[in-house]
């Protein structure tokens, strides 16, 4: 006579046991797996980075590290000399000149509208919160579009550096708008109140109070929308009109150097394609040198604070 | 790098010292009527710039009627007895491919690297990596198209191309000749570059997440992965949301690099080994020979599509950042 047995609790523990081994073994395997995932992801967005900045110096550094690409204008190679390529130097100042304009425009009016912004709560200060978060996501294109439109056509100024200008100052205008709001609105409300208490008008607290202390959050936008304005293409392919003459007038066809690396990147002279990596390594380099100053200029300007 | 500029829309209310009544609006001194005129004279430019790109291309909306965005040809005509064709359907679909392909990329890998970042390098390494992504952000969409052009294009002509090419079966999606611009290369350089700004906003968002959650689901035994899955991503979804809007719309308004690696070809093939064009592209490509021309107003109502997706999209992602914001905070 075999004996039932009365308790298999024993059993039926260690069954479960092995089965919620077998889970956490399961779902650690999973967890590995993907966290190893996370690791390639991480690999996967470096190695075009890095392949980018790496052919940029590749290609770019002889240009870049030649006085001519400064001081020369720009030649048009021969399959006789297939190397005289010249320099850039009417690209660059036409690069600089478009920007000053652009800045000119658009700086006092980008930062008024942040001020206004960010200090009325009128119901014209709420639509127009939605327009410049909008227009800050609009393609650089449409400026140009837009800048055709009005300046080239609708003015009669015909295709000229002060319409690439307008493109890139309207493209700046949101970016601005928006970056000193923020700038304004994460001065201390004490502050504020400080100054109100104390009596000052609502204008003098706001321009000898709040703007002081915003400053860091406003040139860093500033600087933001400069580093994006530098390599900004499609707008001054539109209405630019491309000129290999050197000049820095407002009314002339001008030359850009994100314009130039469109045009020569497809040459079929490796000289002038060696230009295009050039100034694309030259753009990077400013942008990079722009936006690591004023990020180290705002931390010391923070700590200083402290 | 963006990501400063989403907090627009979360209104913080301005606070006034207690007791004392706000300043009526009759009060206005020079100093708030400079603003008011700044913000007027930035209402008026909104205005405009809608108005100038619709008005411009309302002739060729009304020339073509619906067939500009059921048609595939673009002929311009300069014979006045035959009229223009312009037709907006090849540069659609082309757009949706090739943002489609990137938009798939950049969430993929990039949520990956967001999450790698903000929880599994080392805590030193997370700034460097995150101010790295920002600067990257920066990088100029002409650089990444020389790039795309000198390096990648010969490589998918002689390497990639025939490969894919060659898969059996697959034929209906890359087609059996390979090309150096196409589709595909194009997708993967629009992906590689609005990467890392989704990528930037992506790891704000996820470091918003609070760090109760996160230790609360680990103490329950939820192994890392389950609590990334099921805890940090859904806790900042809507954000993620937001950023990948943001991204879908900086790849549909792609211009200058798209013409650069995804040519100028207009055909209503769309495997993926095949030139094309996009909206924005072809604005760029075609702008030089249209002076003059009724192609002009057919650009402009090119850029019309443009304008209405672009800035719907836009409008979409800042509300869904902001509203992940408030969430956080609250």
């Amino acid at each position: 006579m075999t004996t039932l047995p009365l308790d298999n609790s024993h059993h039926i523990r260690e069954h479960l046991r092995e089965r919620a081994s077998a889970t956490v073994k399961r779902r650690q395997f999973v967890s590995r797996l993907m966290i190893a995932l996370c690791w390639v992801a991480i690999a996967l967005a470096a190695l075009p980075l890095g392949d980018v900045i790496i052919n940029l110096f590749i290609h770019g550094w002889a240009s870049v590290s030649s006085w001519a690409f400064y001081s020369q204008l720009p030649a048009q190679p021969t399959l006789f000399s297939p190397d005289a390529v010249g320099g850039v130097s009417n690209a660059i100042v036409g690069s600089g000149v478009i920007l000053g304009y652009a800045l000119l425009g658009a700086l006092p009016i980008g930062i008024g509208i942040g001020v206004y912004n960010a200090e009325s709560d009128s119901r014209f200060a709420i639509v127009l919160r939605l327009v410049v978060a909008t227009m800050v996501g609009a393609p650089s294109i449409l400026m140009g579009l837009f800048a055709f439109g009005l300046v080239v056509v609708q003015f009669g100024f015909g295709f000229c550096i002060l319409a690439g200008a307008f493109a890139i100052g309207t493209m700046m205008l949101p970016v601005l708008a928006a970056s000193t709001e923020i700038a304004v609105r994460n001065v201390p409300a004490t502050l504020r109140e400080a100054g109100l208490a104390l009596g000052a008008k609502k204008s003098t607290t706001s321009l000898r109070i709040v703007l002081p202390a915003a400053i860091t959050g406003i040139v860093s936008g500033a600087i933001l929308a400069i580093s994006r304005a530098i390599g900004e293409t499609a707008p001054v392919l539109l209405v630019i009109g491309g000129s290999q003459a050197f000049t820095w007038k407002a009314g002339d066809f001008g030359q850009a150097l994100p314009l130039m690396i469109y045009q020569d990147a497809s040459s079929s002279y490796p000289a002038q394609r060696a230009q295009a990596w050039g100034i694309a390594l030259f753009i990077v380099i400013v942008v990079f040198v722009l936006s690591l100053t004023a990020r180290i200029w705002a931390n010391s300007k923070q700590k200083e604070r402290r | 790098m963006s990501e400063n500029l989403l907090t627009v829309s979360s209104p913080t209310p301005v606070t006034y010292v207690e007791g004392r009544q706000r300043p009526s609006t009759s009060s206005r001194g020079p100093y708030e009527y400079v603003l008011l005129a700044a913000a007027s004279l930035f209402a008026l430019i909104a205005a405009y710039f809608v108005g100038t790109v619709i008005w411009r291309a309302v002739p060729a909306f009304r020339e073509q009627g619906f067939g500009f965005f059921s048609n595939a040809m673009w002929n311009a005509s300069f014979d006045p007895a035959v009229p223009s064709q312009f037709g907006s359907l090849s540069m659609i679909i082309g757009t949706l491919i090739t943002s489609g392909i990137a938009i798939l990329i950049a969430v993929i890998v990039g949520t990956g690297t967001a999450l790698a970042i903000s929880f599994l390098l080392p805590t030193r390494l997370r700034t460097v990596a995150a101010t790295l992504i920002e600067l990257l952000a920066a990088v100029p969409s002409v650089v990444y198209g020389i790039w795309g052009l000198v390096v990648l294009t010969p490589w998918f002509q002689y390497t990639v191309g025939p490969w894919l090419a060659g898969i059996p079966g697959f034929a209906w999606l890359f087609g059996t000749t390979a090309g150096g611009q196409c589709y595909l290369l194009a997708g993967l350089v629009l992906g590689a570059m609005i990467l890392p700004s989704y990528v930037a906003i992506g790891r704000e968002v996820i470091n918003s997440v609070s760090k109760e959650l996160i230790e609360a689901s680990l103490s329950l035994g939820a192994t890392q992965w389950q609590t990334l899955w099921k805890t940090v991503i859904p806790t900042a979804r809507i954000g993620l949301f937001g950023a990948g809007t943001l991204a879908l719309g900086r790849a549909i308004g792609e211009t200058v690099a798209m013409s650069m690696v995804l040519g100028s070809a207009l055909s209503t093939n769309y495997q993926l080994l095949k030139p094309g064009a996009t909206l924005a592209g072809w604005i760029a490509t075609q702008w030089g020979e249209a002076q003059g021309s009724s192609q002009v107003p057919a650009l402009f109502a090119l850029g019309v599509i443009l304008m209405v997706v672009s800035l719907s999209m836009s409008l979409i992602s800042n509300r869904l950042v902001a509203r992940q914001r408030r969430a956080a905070t609250l």
